[in-house]
């Protein structure tokens, strides 16, 4: 494990989030998976970001959120998910809460909002989130779902996701909750004796549209996405499926695992971002299932894709040579993934760091990373300010919030976040993710950063010319000066002419 | 999507702790701190960077379920003291939210516990408490709370500052401007009023809009200087720039100071604009500077330019109340037919200014006013109006692509282009600017249509064909 020294001016109580990877030196293990410090500036966000980022790419259902109108508003459409059908799930629902709402209690107007919708979008489910305010009057969310399952027929399931209560995992779990409650409740077609579900891949950009098609060419049916371009009826079947891909572990896990034990499906931890891993992830599929012809078209299409993006590859792997990349990511499964990319294009990682990372996550991290990596749990902008520089990264990789961040500082910026418009999954995916890195470190536009303009210095007679010039000009001022110090002010005041 | 009476979609407002924020961010070296749970500053953080392109720090209590039960006073004076120490502000203002209004914390006893108790680091800090709970009005209000707070606490407890008459110009903002726009008010007020003769109140031309210097400031510099602020009750006259709604810094300091003081709409358009300006050359008691004479007279040629292009066009605004005001002015005497016109938040004043401004330039004009909708009434009602046009922020981006018509993006939020920080609408030069803009979006459609148009196979074929043979 990485040594916690003090790598950079933070608060004390701060330190022990933030570590240096070095060898031969005793075990500390990294602070992490605790509730953010007040005034210390977190990037993460709450209980209820976590749900909503996790459940809402779900297309055709109604998003209801329960509060004050700030909360949908901040994340309306705010993750670039895309549908292959509906797109309902890009529509902001909120039951606006106002001080009256607070006052008497909002269950009435809940039902109600959830009525309304029902009757108007005909959504197949509701998911209604709660908010901080929820928690603190006390709505009976559960009653208020219940009650309106049962009168409109449908599915309607309360997301638990208080922003207080906790941080954005918990958001996560809340919104695994809610998905339990989908699941098993309907039969899917099965047309292939290989079933699977593909989770924790949110279709940022259309991300599963190049992985899911690997996975159908193997002959495996996938039932599910979660929650990427998934429905309602895709979910309610996902129990059918003899195993579990699980890529954003820090959000799938929990459900994973409750899948595992509830229908018996195991689960493999993978992901589809970079060569090696894409390989790794159809490889595990294929072993799993056990069928030789299926092993056998997974090395096909790993030979052919890789063969077929490999030229590109190769000539930006030229241009990033030797550059040192920073990572800052909501979840470790994408950091860890990043590390792996990152050399395969012949860059180095010199901070990694993670908003709800564990600590199994910052061991695996620890163990991957090389000696001289910061690592760092739920950093905040001036501790990655002063690590970019300290650790002289070329690029950062990390969401909206830092970009800015990066750019003022002249480092490089690559958005792995979920409001990107560029899939990075898959083969074709990557070679985006390379170009992406090429643009942004290769542009011209760091030449001029930071810089001053200077006087233009000219030949000798010029200058001569000019400062010859200058003399008068100064003379001249200063005569200038000294008739309007003989003459009284007189301007008009802004009284005189108010009045 | 038809009548609803009880949920919000897609809603046009945000709460009010944001319009509070860009207040805040618009004085000099100062931070503000939500009480509240860690989400709130971390989704106006991303809000308002991306709209902005710029860092955007703002610190919170990060309350968690132990400060939701017993109080947050605790995690308060925690994220002070951390702000302190790691930014170091002279001005912290603290914006509440919903989970701290409703559980009730007296901010005013904490913010006291807290100076006592940190007395070393916090005494020279000016910390000011403002109530902007989410359930009530919009952040268009958390604006106007946050800068009439900001006045109050300057104006009041003023050490540095003096009680001398200043002969200065107070003008104070009652809806948030693009950086750009800032600029353009601080040139023509040092222009008309004298570089050192105004107070411009809140200033983020600097502070939402940074200059790469090669370094990372932990706050920007720029925004109003905190002895102007105090000096403001000092000041001579005050203009309040925004109509739409009370602006409460204005009010308060014609009350306690006896400062003369006038409400003018924001400088869009030609008329908004030569209404400042004239207003402005009678406070400095100077006939109309010859440079605005001309800038205005090029306004006028643009406006003559693009007349027929741009007459009769239907078009629908939309957005905080006296933006859209302003944009209905600059559409009405341009000859537009402003169909729609539609204010995010509920004010005052909005829709008697909106029907008076019709009235004076085209009082045939039917013209559907409606506030404090959300984007789906809107929808609605573009759907019904059939407008050739959308003027507003890039929330429509949504119903222009359903109807297939083009949107000027202007207001905030702008989530989906760049440059929205520099987005120039005031004075002349943002009219000419705005003008030219909407101009060219409809020529491009315009251009569209035609080549659309012919370009369907029974539209035009020569008379005779082998007439055309011989010829070649």
């Amino acid at each position: 494990m990485p040594e916690i020294i003090s790598v950079v001016n933070t608060l004390d109580e701060r330190q022990p989030y933030i570590a240096l990877k070095q060898a031969k030196r005793n075990d500390t293990a990294l602070a992490c998976d605790s509730t953010s410090l007040a005034g210390a500036m977190s990037q993460r966000a709450c209980v209820y970001s976590g749900a909503r980022v996790a459940l809402n790419p779900v297309t055709d259902a109604v998003h209801l959120v329960h509060g004050p109108i700030g909360c949908a508003s901040y994340t309306w459409d705010i993750r670039g998910s895309l549908s292959s059908a509906k797109e309902t799930f890009r529509t902001s629902f909120s039951s606006n809460m106002k001080e009256l709402d607070v006052v008497f209690g909002g269950e009435k107007k809940l039902s109600k909002c959830i009525e309304e919708l029902v009757g108007l979008y005909d959504p197949p489910v509701v998911f209604v989130y709660s908010t901080c305010i929820v928690g603190i009057i006390g709505d009976d969310l559960q009653a208020v779902c219940k009650e309106a399952s049962r009168i409109h027929n449908i599915p309607v399931i309360a997301v638990h996701s208080e922003g207080f209560k906790g941080t954005k995992s918990d958001g996560y779990k809340a919104a695994c909750n809610a998905l339990m409650q989908l699941i098993g409740t309907r039969e899917p077609e099965i047309t292939s004796p290989y079933t699977m579900n593909i989770l924790g891949d949110y279709n940022v950009a259309g991300d599963v549209w190049l992985v899911k098609p690997l996975f159908e060419k193997m002959g495996i049916q996938v039932i599910t996405s979660m929650t990427g371009d998934a429905t309602c009826e895709t979910i309610s079947q996902a129990h059918r499926a003899r195993l579990n891909l699980v890529q954003c572990s820090g959000s799938m896990t929990y459900l994973a695992k409750w899948m595992h034990q509830e229908y018996g499906i195991p689960f493999r931890k993978v992901s589809y971002f970079g060569i090696e891993d894409i390989a790794i992830a159809l490889r595990t599929a294929a072993d799993f299932f056990g069928s030789q012809e299926m092993k056998q078209i997974a090395e096909e299409i790993i030979e052919s894709e890789t063969r077929r993006i490999m030229p590109e590859i190769q000539s930006i792997r030229n241009r990033l040579q030797g550059k040192t990349a920073a990572i800052y990511m909501g979840g470790a499964a994408k950091a860890l993934t990043l590390i792996k990319g990152f050399r395969e294009l012949g860059m180095e990682v010199v901070i990694i760091g993670t908003q709800t990372g564990k600590k199994d996550d910052y061991e695996q991290i620890s163990y991957q990373v090389k000696d001289g990596t910061v690592i760092v749990d739920d950093a905040n902008p001036l501790e990655l300010a002063d690590l970019l520089r300290r650790q002289k990264a070329d690029l950062m990789v990390a969401g909206v919030k830092e970009r800015f961040l990066a750019y003022k500082l002249g480092v490089a910026f690559c958005d792995f976040n979920h409001d990107r418009v560029i899939e990075f999954e898959g083969y074709d995916g990557f070679l985006n993710f390379a170009r992406e890195l090429d643009a942004s470190m290769n542009s011209p536009v760091w030449k001029a950063y930071g810089s001053r303009l200077q006087p233009a210095v000219g030949s000798a007679n010029s200058t001569e010319n000019f400062s010859r010039r200058a003399n008068q000009r100064a003379e001249h001022e200063e005569a200038v000066k000294e008739r309007e110090n003989m003459q009284d002010h007189n301007t008009t005041t802004l009284q005189e002419s108010v009045a | 999507m038809t009548d609803r009476s009880y949920a919000t979609v897609n809603p046009c407002i945000m709460c009010q702790p944001i319009g509070s924020v860009m207040a805040f961010k618009g004085i000099e070296n100062s931070m503000v701190l939500l009480h509240g749970s860690q989400g709130c500053s971390t989704y106006m953080r991303l809000h308002l960077a991306h709209h902005f392109r710029e860092p955007v720090d703002i610190g919170s209590s990060s309350l968690s379920e132990k400060g939701a039960v017993y109080g947050g006073s605790e995690n308060l004076k925690k994220g002070l003291k951390n702000l302190i120490l790691r930014y170091d502000p002279k001005v912290i203002g603290i914006s509440t939210t919903c989970l701290a209004e409703t559980i009730g914390d007296d901010i005013g006893r904490i913010i006291a516990e807290f100076k006592e108790e940190e007395e070393e680091i916090a005494s020279e800090r000016i910390i000011i408490p403002v109530s902007t709970p989410s359930y009530e009005d919009s952040h268009n209000s958390g604006y106007i709370k946050a800068v009439e707070a900001i006045v109050k606490e300057f104006t009041a407890t003023d050490e540095s500052g003096s009680d001398i008459f200043n002969n200065k110009l107070n003008v104070v903002l009652s809806e948030n401007v693009s950086p750009e726009d800032t600029r353009e008010l601080r040139r023509i007020l040092s222009d008309i009023i004298g570089t050192n003769s105004f107070i411009l109140l809140p200033d983020i031309s600097e502070t939402f809009d940074a200059p790469i210097t090669g370094e990372l400031q932990k706050i920007f510099p720029g925004g109003t200087s905190h002895s102007d602020i105090s000096d403001m009750k000092n000041s001579a006259a005050m203009i309040g720039l925004g109509i739409t709604n009370v602006n409460r810094a204005v009010s308060y300091l014609e009350q306690t100071f006896d400062i003369p003081s006038q409400n003018l709409p924001l400088p869009i358009g030609l008329e908004y604009t030569d209404r400042l300006v004239a207003a402005l050359s009678m406070i400095a008691g100077t006939d109309i500077l010859e440079a605005y004479q001309k800038e205005r007279g090029r306004l006028i040629d643009a406006m003559v330019d693009a007349h027929k292009y741009i007459y009769g066009t239907k078009v629908a605004i939309y957005g905080d109340p006296d933006n859209v005001l302003g944009i209905l002015s600059l559409a009405l005497e341009n000859g537009m037919h402003p169909i729609l016109v539609v204010a995010s938040s509920k004010s005052p004043g909005f829709a008697e200014y909106a029907m008076e401004r019709v009235g004076q330039v085209k009082p045939d004009c039917n013209v559907t006013i409606l506030e404090d909708v959300d984007f789906d009434a809107f929808n609605d009602a573009v759907k019904k109006a059939k407008p050739e046009m959308l003027i507003g922020n890039s929330n429509g981006k949504y119903i222009a692509k359903e109807m297939g018509i083009p949107l000027v993006r202007v207001g905030f939020p702008i989530h989906d282009r760049v440059g929205a920080q520099r987005i120039l609408s005031l004075g002349y030069l943002g009219a000419m600017n705005m003008l030219d803009r909407v101009t060219n979006t409809i020529l491009e459609a315009q251009e569209e249509k035609l080549v659309a148009k012919w370009s369907e196979p029974d539209r035009y074929a020569p008379l005779d064909r082998e007439f055309h043979i011989t010829e070649a």
